[in-house]
């Protein structure tokens, strides 16, 4: 069963003179214990989209959808404290920047605690501050932090940004999501870093059956760790399938040029040649081209193309391109 | 040929505090030694305390060295002396947003080195700056633009406008590519190897992304601690590394393409 399904969510900014169309009809939909890339680049929408699913916008954004499904639930349909309540229970969601995400002013300990759900604690009212304490370093364990009493007396800017990440990680795992949204989790980062995080992530979707949907704006960064991918450009939808699908055979002007600009994709390349690249710059909000968006930029662009192109599916390879590459492999 | 730049047992080490007898220094830099040519690329590989941006300031003279020599076309550079240096080896740092300043427009910025480093007068500091700005793939008309006007690729640019409009003869660009978006960072390498070819610049590549190295480069140092690990051909060495650290560097990065 599908755990998410969304079809043609649309995000929209409300100012005084004309609304924005900040995402422009995105399907999206995850299976459970699945791991998702979500790529694009700075001010395609991913992280708003993202934001929408745990449903954190606030009132200038306003959110429409043809489906909005969680595990079957129209979340559409349901009042916002409904809505909350399945959501800050199945749904957790870990940021970009560790360290200025958590509370500096009290210790990693603390903070975990008060993450540690009083539901699952069981026992009278004098054993729960011992089991809420067990359980903040049995969250610790659970994301590799072996040594949780340095850990839990420590304050964030004493620890380093990997571990703040694990910490997190923990934080989010208290509820027992069954969804982990990570928003660039790795962004400024070691590479050595990068790969522990990836690494965990990676066992407990192993483990725990527990579905991912990693956000990034590099294609080559995710590949290795995901089973899918959607891609989107300046909030509209691009291209979604297995990742294989899409690194071997992108059928998407868009995607194509992605991977092949990728200089760590293109290791047959001669050193020091010119890379495959797009022209122009990505759009800004305020200046949004009509139709595919990519328009502009496109080298296969034509007349047809200032008319939005609907998602067509060849076997669960979703592209939304009016020439799609498909015929040309 | 003579090479360009040339690095003799340059090293840093930091005073830490302590009584006069039981004084602790750290070493940032161990002593090395490099040399560049003309339109080549050095990069400088290795985890954050590495010694990378050490080696950097040095190379441009934010910092004095604690010994070593560096020269430039067989000419020592001195330590103080930033009119000489200046001219010749100039920076592009990572976050293209925060170095340029928002109150000035883009000619007040280009205008500013010109201005204290040459005797042109103000027509001809104007048609150099409309030229570089053309090289670098902006319009003339960018000139009265400010910084919060120009997205992140453009703003890129306009750093590598500064830093090549005193035609300099090296570079070093720190991290200057990784905060760039995937299609925008392959117009800025196809741009900063045109320059290359055009100027006959050299290149010093600190950065972490090995596929943009291995693209980019010619030689490549790796550094960890402080000391320079293995250093060669780029080709050579990311196809044979020698010393344990480089294979993990390259396995942390590289098993994502395996996958392909």
């Amino acid at each position: 069963m599908n755990l998410l399904d969304i079809r043609n969510l649309s995000i929209e900014l409300i100012s005084n003179k004309k609304p924005i169309l900040a995402v422009e009809r995105v399907s999206l939909s995850m299976k459970e214990g699945e791991v998702r890339g979500l790529v694009g680049e700075s001010g395609s929408g991913k992280s708003l989209l993202a934001q929408a699913i745990v449903g954190v916008l606030d009132d200038r954004w306003k959110v429409d959808a043809d489906r909005f499904h969680w595990r079957g639930n129209d979340l559409m349909r349901l009042s916002a404290e409904e809505r909350k309540k399945i959501i800050s229970k199945d749904v957790a969601m870990i940021f970009q920047e560790p360290m200025s995400c958590l509370d500096p002013t009290t210790t990693i300990g603390e903070q975990l605690e008060e993450a540690v759900d009083t539901e699952q604690l069981t026992g009278y009212f004098w054993q729960k501050k011992q089991q809420r304490k067990l359980a903040a370093a049995q969250l610790l364990h659970k994301v590799g932090i072996k040594n949780h009493e340095v850990c839990t007396k420590s304050y964030p800017h004493q620890l380093t940004e990997a571990l703040c990440q694990r910490v997190m990680i923990a934080m989010a795992l208290a509820r027992r999501p069954m969804l982990l949204i990570a928003d660039e989790p790795t962004a400024a980062m070691e590479t050595t870093n990068k790969g522990q995080i990836f690494r965990l992530l990676a066992s407990l979707n192993q483990l725990k059956n527990m579905s991912i949907l990693l956000i990034s704006h590099d294609l080559e960064n995710v590949t290795h760790w995901t089973d899918t991918l959607t891609v989107m450009y300046s909030g509209q939808f691009v291209e979604a399938g297995t990742t294989k699908q899409i690194f071997e055979k992108p059928y998407h002007p868009y995607t194509r040029a992605l991977v092949d600009s990728s200089p760590k994709a293109n290791l047959q390349l001669p050193a020091k040649s010119r890379l495959p690249t797009l022209p122009g710059s990505i759009p800004i909000l305020q200046h949004l081209p009509i139709g595919c968006r990519l328009g502009p930029r496109c080298p296969q662009a034509q007349q047809q193309c200032v008319h939005a192109p609907k998602v067509k599916n060849y076997h669960g390879h979703q592209v939304s391109c009016h020439f799609s590459l498909r015929g040309s492999y | 040929m003579s090479a360009l730049l040339q690095v003799s047992n340059l090293h840093k080490f930091y005073r830490l505090s302590g009584y006069w007898f039981n004084r602790k220094t750290f070493t940032a830099l161990e002593p090395l030694s490099f040399d560049i040519q003309a339109y080549k690329t050095l990069a400088i590989v290795g985890e954050t305390g590495s010694g990378k941006s050490t080696l950097a300031k040095l190379l441009v003279g934010a910092e004095r060295p604690s010994g070593g020599k560096i020269k430039l076309n067989g000419q020592t550079l001195q330590s103080g002396n930033f009119k000489q240096r200046c001219q010749h080896i100039r920076m592009i740092f990572q976050d293209s947003g925060t170095t340029l300043n928002p109150s000035l427009t883009i000619q007040q910025l280009l205008d500013e080195p010109l201005a204290l480093n040459t005797k042109l007068n103000e027509a001809q500091r104007a048609a150099l700056i409309r030229e570089t700005l053309q090289k670098v793939g902006l319009l003339a008309d960018h000139m009265n633009f400010y910084p919060h006007m120009f997205s992140g690729g453009q703003k890129q640019r306009i750093s590598l406008a500064r830093a090549i409009i005193l035609k300099p003869q090296v570079i070093i660009l720190d991290e200057a590519l990784a905060s760039l978006d995937p299609s925008l960072r392959s117009q800025m390498i196809n741009l900063l190897l045109d320059i290359q070819q055009q100027m006959g610049l050299a290149f010093i590549l600190i950065s972490h992304n090995l596929g943009i190295v291995r693209h980019f480069s010619d030689d490549i140092m790796v550094l960890c601690g402080g000391s320079v690990i293995e250093m060669g051909s780029t080709a050579e060495v990311l196809n044979k590394p020698k010393h344990k650290y480089t294979k993990k560097l390259i396995m942390s990065q590289h098993f994502q393409l395996y996958h392909k």
